[in-house]
């Protein structure tokens, strides 16, 4: 993987080519999760990655964020600022909400008072300021995603990614959820990924998204034309039927 | 319905001895090669200075002072076990006068280390990997990765600087303690004034059992907090494992430590 470190921060344009993907693959104990993807995400879009649970979409993010090495193909990711919302949030247990956002500031090494400026700024954003000094375990579980959100994106990342984000939330909570990540994608311009099976969130927070089965694309285009694609797996997905290519003798391929 | 522990049981099961000792022999070989690595990458980041003084310090209470109460209880009836043992055995031969001697030498180059060890091991070991398995599963350890912070600079580094600078404190504390039960044994089961004890121990202790002491409670402290890490940072899987993780850093630890001491030991004290 190639992160383009020493290119300047600055905001990024509308456009700019963020995130390349070519020929990526990916497999766990001889088992090949991922196969042959290539994909590019531009600054100020977003796209989603949908597909059945264990068909690759968390191992894309975690190749993208280098957390997991490649075995073949290549991704180069043009910035160095690159928050990440967790499923499970993965906010430190044993810090405050304050202390998890300075974690990500901690490179910067600012002046305390500088650091808790951007803090409280990015928890106003999530509506969470009244919680700073709070620990996780205090937390309902929408507003440990809010913080998680908001770590995410205390160094203004050039590039966000988004793994699961409202999966296991209440529909209300979920629908907060991709408020604040149409706002985001509005404020920063970041190019976005969001990996996800739940029908409302890649319906409403991406410009375009591709669905991944058995380690393949089977199929790209806008979340509108997902609706009336005739894609078997597309078609499949987007219905949530039995009927199609996703399931053989009734068992998930 | 299957559990995955029962599974896993039943797989252990299933092999043949030589493959399962095999295995086992693998896996003991990958832990050793893992911790060299994390003592390595630790070290490197102390001599470079990146240390978390304010964490450092957090973890010298968790490790050092939370475990002073269970340290004073065991080295208090070790001590009372072994001067009883020492001074029923004197008194036969008229060798009351030796008894503080022979229990502080006893306490200063092996009980003390070991029983701080051991209780280390015990209480902050298992604590430190069930923490960091805990952390690894729940992808906390991917957050600071992807943050840019090097999970060992952030949680190793001032886990074992707590470690050195604790477990000698804790180490010279339970000899003392334990030095304190054999007075109170010589004194009521022998009939040694404390004054006589302790002018033995004055003439018995060498200040090399000193070096040698401080010695050990520093490899005592290696072990413990770089196994539990190194533990802790390569589990994956689920709540089960966490649990797993605990019982292979108690093995682990106590094994090495009563080993490392051994050799420590015949090192220096062997007859030449």
């Amino acid at each position: 993987m190639r992160r383009k470190t020493n290119i300047p921060e600055r905001k990024a344009t509308a456009g700019e080519l963020m995130i390349e993907v070519k020929n990526l693959s990916k497999s766990f104990n001889s088992r090949r999760i991922i196969e042959d993807i290539s994909f590019k995400v531009h600054a100020g879009e977003t796209l989603g990655i949908i597909g059945p649970s264990g068909c690759g979409k968390s191992t894309i993010l975690k190749l993208l964020c280098g957390l997991l090495k490649p075995d073949s193909g290549e991704v180069i990711v043009h910035s160095k600022e690159l928050g990440l919302v967790f499923q499970g949030s993965a906010l430190l247990n044993s810090l405050t909400v304050r202390e998890n956002l300075a974690l990500a500031l901690r490179a910067r090494k600012l002046k305390r008072a500088e650091e808790e400026k951007i803090i409280v700024e990015k928890l106003k954003l999530v509506g969470l300021s009244d919680y700073i000094y709070s620990f996780p375990a205090q937390l309902s579980g929408g507003q440990q995603k809010r913080t998680s959100f908001a770590r995410a994106v205390t160094n203004d990342p050039k590039i966000i990614l988004y793994d699961e984000p409202t999966t296991g939330l209440d529909p209300v909570m979920s629908t907060v959820i991709e408020d604040y990540m149409i706002d985001m994608a509005k404020q920063f311009i970041p190019a976005s990924i969001v990996v996800t099976h739940q029908f409302s969130t890649w319906r409403r927070t991406t410009d375009r998204i591709i669905l991944l089965h058995a380690g393949h694309i089977q199929w790209e285009g806008s979340a509108d034309e997902a609706l009336t694609s005739e894609n078997p797996y597309m078609k499949q997905f987007a219905h949530a039927t039995r009927e199609g290519p996703m399931l053989s003798n009734g068992i998930e391929v | 319905m299957t559990f995955s522990s029962t599974s896993k049981s039943l797989a252990k099961i299933s092999l043949s001895p030589l493959a399962f000792v095999e295995k086992q022999f693998g896996q003991g070989v990958e832990l050793i090669g893992q911790c060299i690595l994390l003592f390595f990458q630790t070290l490197y980041y102390i001599i470079k200075g990146e240390i978390d003084w304010h964490e450092t310090f957090r973890q010298s209470y968790m490790i050092g002072v939370k475990s002073f109460v269970v340290v004073s209880v065991t080295a208090l009836f070790v001590g009372f076990a072994m001067s009883l043992q020492i001074a029923r055995e004197l008194v036969l031969f008229g060798g009351d006068t030796a008894i503080g001697g022979v229990v502080s030498l006893a306490l200063i180059r092996e009980i003390g280390p070991i029983t701080a060890g051991v209780i280390v091991a015990g209480r902050v070991g298992s604590a430190i990997a069930a923490e960091l398995t805990t952390m690894m599963i729940t992808e906390q350890i991917d957050a600071l990765k992807v943050m840019r912070i090097d999970p060992v600079q952030f949680l190793v580094v001032p886990r074992y600087l707590a470690g050195l600078m604790m477990m000698p404190v804790l180490s010279i504390y339970a000899m003392f303690i334990g030095l304190l039960a054999g007075i109170m044994i010589a004194h009521s089961a022998a009939n040694v004034p404390p004054a006589t004890f302790l002018d033995s121990v004055k003439q018995t202790i060498l200040d090399r059992d000193f070096t040698v002491h401080f010695e050990k409670s520093l490899l005592n402290a290696t072990i413990v907090i770089i196994f539990s890490c190194a533990i802790g940072l390569h589990t994956r899987g689920g709540a089960e494992d966490v649990g797993l993780a605990t019982t292979r850093t108690i093995v682990w630890t106590m094994t090495v430590i009563f080993i490392v001491n051994y050799i420590v030991t015949s090192l220096t004290y062997a007859p030449r």
